[in-house]
């Protein structure tokens, strides 16, 4: 079978089940509120979805080199990038280049994210525990230095808010396109789905998985970048959030827990159809408790679907 | 060195140096704080550290089957806050525990029979289940929770209660026994060791007649059912209802159990050891707010130590160590 059809096949397949909400998700919202979802509202709602989808995408990678890996400091190291850019550089040290800000945030992601690897690959902790150190001492470093929401952003910043944020997420999927590209993918899913069999094969598992980690610090800089565009301001409180929203949208976009399975276009659609669903959910305008509820309902009602749905496509197989 | 090494990479070394760990802190605390070994201290650190084992019961339980539970912090909200409601509206308490446990065993054994019946990873299935808990909580309350504790819970935990001669709460001495019991349960009945046995190798245990399902349910309804009772017995300490009491008990129970030389990979872990990451947590808690550390701070302190102290002891294996 032709290689493209095939990949695609697998890719349909994966985040199948996602796409089909997301689809279904956008058709409701376009006819019950079609002010907000008028194709020229797009670029507005891609500013608003850029940074849950950000944080998905930046989820993936740990995740996709299995045994375990996650990172849960995915959302606080945006809220660190965000208080980090807007009080300590562009407030305190009174720079607004963009061409020093978006190197700073994407160095403060790496490190972040090597610091994490180097805990759960050469350190051995196990990621979740590891991520979770992160968490809290990012989440506590950031309320130290801003204990407070301040603004502003500068201009060029908050106007990536709108249909710009499509450069950013852009750059990202054209990152992982290449990355796809190279070698180091292959090791990649070998690693996610059998680390024992890649290691008696000859992959490097300990930097294989290392450098997942590093990608996880990087994007996760981004899209502290995008949620200060779209906040326009710096906020301790928000960052946090996203942790679990993002590791939920993973998981519905098809990408396994367990690793090796899936890619950073489930994740972003997972974040999708999330975003779809709180907007739709808002349209209703219901109180946020039966939000949370629908929320959670959806969720587990997703991720069964998805489950469903393999174990039919595993009994086809094997018939 | 190599024997030390050797000796901590076992389950009964890890434990002891999560004790010595703990022990360590404690005489820290007392050589820089004046009065951290005082009697009134002692007993609010018992305290607090007894509501943190109960809470952390069902971590335990499903850390060693091999899952995780993010449900914990909701079920103690959601027992929190229904056991205040419904007393509040004149329910005989004891009915309402029997009502709020029973809701709670429900809970834990959807998240059991969905994570393992549809093999899908229990964080996902147990964050959102949690999720649904705590709507359906605020829905019922209006987000507004009224009601209070009977006195006699309050005064089962209160920091200043006592046991006959004994200067503690009921609660201390009741903890301790639950953990005999939980210790005993897990060493030497056929659930114990089937629990361990499905965390070690889920894939051989079936063949050894061990029903995955079932002790999937059976373990998440007991960590839920855990969780409730935590619940309630916080509401006999704060005094009122509040539905996200629950939220620090979400990483704090999983410290407590990664501390105490489990792994989350499963198989591995005991509630002794738990034990100690509670005493571990209480005593850097204590001593980090006594040290004058804003709550922020002691947040940061908090993840650095949980990261050193498991870079120490809970190491796990490379992987050309498990071919």
């Amino acid at each position: 079978m032709n290689p493209v059809i095939r990949s695609l096949g697998e890719f349909v397949r994966g985040a199948g089940f996602a796409l089909v909400l997301l689809v279904v998700l956008l058709a409701v919202n376009l006819m019950l509120n079609p002010a907000r979802f008028h194709p020229a509202a797009w670029g507005t709602l891609i500013g608003l979805a850029a940074p849950l989808i950000g944080a998905a995408v930046a989820s993936a990678p740990v995740i996709l080199a299995g045994r375990g890996g996650i990172d849960i400091s995915v959302g606080p190291l945006m809220g660190f990038v965000n208080a980090i850019v807007i009080q300590a550089l562009f407030l305190q040290a009174g720079i607004s280049s963009p061409l020093v800000l978006v190197p700073a945030a994407l160095l403060i992601g790496a490190v972040v994210g090597a610091a994490n690897g180097f805990m759960a690959t050469v350190l051995r902790i196990q990621p979740i525990v590891a991520t979770l150190g992160t968490y809290l001492i990012l989440a506590g470093v950031t309320l130290t230095i801003l204990p407070a929401p301040v603004g502003p952003a500068p201009a060029w910043l908050k106007a990536m808010a709108g249909p710009y944020s499509i450069l950013p997420l852009g750059a990202i999927f054209l990152l992982w396109w290449l990355v796809r590209r190279t070698p180091y993918y292959d090791q990649l899913m070998a690693v996610g789905s059998d680390d024992r069999a890649a290691y008696t094969a000859g992959v490097p598992v300990t930097k294989v998985r290392f450098i997942a980690y590093v990608m996880t610090g990087v994007l996760a800089g981004i899209a502290g970048l995008m949620l200060t565009a779209l906040i326009g301001s710096a906020d301790p409180n928000i960052g946090p959030t996203y942790t679990l929203i993002a590791i939920a949208a993973v998981s519905l976009g098809g990408v396994s827990l367990a690793g090796g399975k899936g890619g950073l276009v489930g994740a972003a659609i997972g974040a999708i159809a999330i975003f779809l669903l709180q907007s739709l959910l808002t349209a209703f305008n219901v109180s946020t408790y039966v939000l949370q509820v629908a929320y959670g309902a959806i969720l587990v009602a997703a991720v069964v679907l998805t489950a469903l749905q393999d174990r039919h496509a595993l009994r086809g197989v094997s018939r | 060195m190599n024997a030390l090494r050797s000796w901590l990479a076992t389950t009964n070394g890890r434990i002891a140096a999560a004790f010595l760990v703990a022990l360590l802190l404690h005489l820290i605390g007392t050589t820089l704080i004046p009065g951290y070994s005082s009697p009134f201290a002692i007993r609010a650190i018992l305290v607090l550290a007894a509501l943190l084992a109960v809470a952390s019961v069902g971590q335990t339980l499903t850390v060693i089957i091999g899952g995780i539970d993010l449900s914990i912090p909701f079920v103690i909200g959601f027992a929190n806050v229904v056991a205040a409601q419904l007393y509040g509206q004149g329910w005989n308490f004891v009915l309402v525990c029997t009502l709020v446990g029973l809701l709670a065993i429900v809970i834990g054994g959807l998240n059991g029979l969905i994570s393992r019946g549809l093999n899908i990873h229990p964080l996902i299935v147990t964050l959102g289940v949690g999720m649904i808990v705590q709507g359906l909580v605020l829905l019922w309350t209006k987000g507004f929770p009224s009601g209070s504790a009977p006195p006699a819970v309050s005064a089962f935990v209160s920091i200043g209660g006592s046991v006959g001669p004994l200067p503690v709460p009921w609660l201390v001495p009741s903890v301790a026994v639950m953990t005999a019991l939980i210790v005993l349960v897990l060493a030497r009945t056929p659930y114990g060791r089937r629990l361990y046995a499905l965390g070690s190798n889920p894939g051989a245990a079936p063949l050894a007649l061990i029903d995955p399902l079932k002790m999937w349910v059976v373990t998440y309804a007991a960590s839920a059912f855990f969780a409730a009772v935590a619940g309630v017995l916080l509401l006999g300490f704060t005094g009122s209802a509040y539905g996200d009491v629950g939220q620090p008990y979400l990483f704090q129970t999983i410290a407590a159990v990664v501390v105490g030389g489990a792994a989350l990979v499963g198989g591995r872990g005991s509630y002794l050891g738990t034990i100690a990451g509670v005493l571990v947590l209480t005593e850097i808690n204590t001593l980090l707010i006594g040290l004058g550390f804003k709550p922020a701070a002691v947040q940061a302190a908090l993840g650095l130590i949980i990261v050193v102290l498991v870079s120490l002891y809970g190491r796990e294996r490379h992987v050309s160590q498990t071919i």
